[in-house]
């Protein structure tokens, strides 16, 4: 539980008492690659801060296309807000692309850490700003933005992720094809390596 | 001259795949005795003990991939491998030959059986070493060595006993074939049933020797089955070893770099900034471009 107690101490400026209050409610769970932890139709009871691994939160069309929301690597926080806070059927899956600890967070203990910690509740209000500012962000490049600025602000907000997952996953999350990805990676080669 | 005992002998690991080319059991790095730093500069090592792969259409292997920093060295005991990179180097090595890429700067490349191979399916084995570059190095451009059977150099063993193939450093008087960057030894030793060989290495260098084939006895006592991994300890400088079947022995003998090792994935580097830099420049196409 180490980056989250990093998370909850330095980011969200917790003092050490209402740490020790918080950190009793707080569960860590295994998945490994490959399983599935939400399911559409089922209403997911957390909030997965990611330890260690990568999770994929991803939609399933009905010609059985996957397209790709957001991934989680290390520090982030993956949820299905609709049904973690609103109660509602999921439409997401989210399984592990490689052996995670995730750090369980209820809707509980966002409450309670609101109440007892004023830092918290604004570190809270502040991410959630930030999450929105991501959202916004990310509809308008899928919306408006060529493959290769998608990319770009891909790269720079998961730096190692192409070197952790495949590529079709990589233009999955893009919204642009495999084919389109390798083309968009071809000419930035071309403008960018200097052979030695 | 002081005799090298033996450290640790390390029993193969359960293997896995790497891409679905390579079952290997992994030595180097793992958490007991045999870190990045215990071996340095032999930061990595993979062997792919016998396996037969049946035969396919669809050659297997390791689909393209980055490297920097360091050089990766590839020996083949069984089967035929090609290999392709983003500096335009491409060839295929087979039983006894030895591929020394050193991607330094930055290179993509895949690693797939070789066609004729992967058609007639048959049996692989292979021992794959990353071996680390010196810092002022590690930025040098890439190099690729294809080193054939033919080229290495050996020290035959009295009464036909056998020989000692020199990959790189010198064995008594006989020179390696592949040039390297620091003081690197590394011998494959083939020797028949009762053949004997010593080995001198300065207290200074990392030591060890994997046995591909067979069965041997280290300083007179100790026997070493098929597969084991042998860590030498630095102090003392002679070893001896003797074959009790008839037996392929890799040596590897080095003088560590002596400096810091960060490494994440496919790059290993100095500081967790320089990390940084690479995954950047590998993502924006600073490594070239390599069709899988």
């Amino acid at each position: 539980m180490q980056n989250f107690t990093k998370y909850l101490k330095a980011k969200a400026n917790i003092a050490e008492p209402e740490f020790q209050t918080l950190i009793k409610k707080i569960k860590v769970k295994h998945i490994p690659k490959g399983n599935v932890i939400l399911r559409p139709g089922e209403v997911c009871q957390h909030s997965f801060f990611v330890e260690s691994g990568l999770l994929r939160a991803y939609t399933v069309d009905t010609l059985g296309k996957e397209h790709i929301i957001q991934f989680g690597s290390e520090n982030w926080i993956v949820v299905d807000r609709s049904s973690t806070f609103f109660n509602e059927p999921s439409d997401l899956f989210i399984d592990a692309i490689e052996d995670t600890d995730v750090v369980l967070i209820d809707p509980q203990f966002i409450t309670q850490a609101s109440e007892i910690s004023a830092s918290f509740r604004k570190y809270n209000e502040i991410a959630l700003h930030n999450h929105i500012r991501h959202q916004q962000k990310r509809i308008n490049l899928l919306l408006s933005a060529s493959a290769e600025t998608r990319y770009i602000k891909f790269i720079k907000l998961y730096p190692d992720l192409t070197l952790r997952v495949p590529q079709w996953m990589i233009a999955s999350y893009l919204g642009i094809t495999p084919e389109s990805l390798s083309r968009v990676r071809k000419e930035l080669a071309k403008k960018n390596f200097k052979q030695n | 001259m002081k005799t090298k005992n033996i450290e640790v002998v390390v029993a193969p690991r359960e293997p896995h795949f790497v891409g679905d080319g390579f079952r290997v059991h992994n030595f180097i790095p793992s958490g007991y005795h045999l870190d990045m730093q215990r071996m340095d500069p032999f930061i990595l090592l993979d062997y792919n003990s016998p396996y037969y792969f049946p035969p396919t259409d669809t050659p297997r292997g390791v689909s393209v991939h980055p490297h920097r920093g360091f050089e990766t060295v590839t020996i083949a005991y069984q089967g035929k491998v090609a290999h392709h990179d983003s500096s335009g180097n491409s060839g295929i090595i087979g039983e006894g030959d030895v591929q020394w890429m050193t991607a330094a700067s930055g290179i993509l490349h895949k690693e797939y059986h070789e066609e004729t191979f992967s058609k007639e399916g048959g049996y692989f084995q292979m021992a794959q070493l990353w071996v680390n570059l010196p810092a002022k190095y590690k930025m040098s451009s890439p190099k690729y060595q294809e080193i054939t059977k033919s080229q290495i150099n050996r020290f035959q063993l009295p009464n036909h006993k056998g020989e000692i193939e020199v990959i790189a450093g010198k064995y008594k008087d006989v020179k390696g074939a592949a040039s390297t960057f620091s003081d690197v030894n590394m011998f494959n030793a083939r020797l028949e049933e009762g053949a004997e060989a010593d080995f001198n290495f300065p207290t200074t260098h990392n030591t060890a020797l994997l046995v591909i084939k067979g069965k041997i006895k280290v300083n007179g006592d100790k026997t070493i089955g098929t597969d084991h991994f042998v860590l030498f300890e630095n102090e003392g400088e002679q070893f001896h070893i003797q074959a009790s079947d008839k037996s392929i022995v890799l040596l590897l003998s080095g003088a560590p770099l002596n400096e810091p090792i960060v490494a994440q994935g496919p790059f290993v580097m100095n500081s967790r900034e320089e990390i940084a830099q690479a995954i950047s420049d590998y993502n924006l196409g600073k490594f070239g471009y390599l069709e899988d």
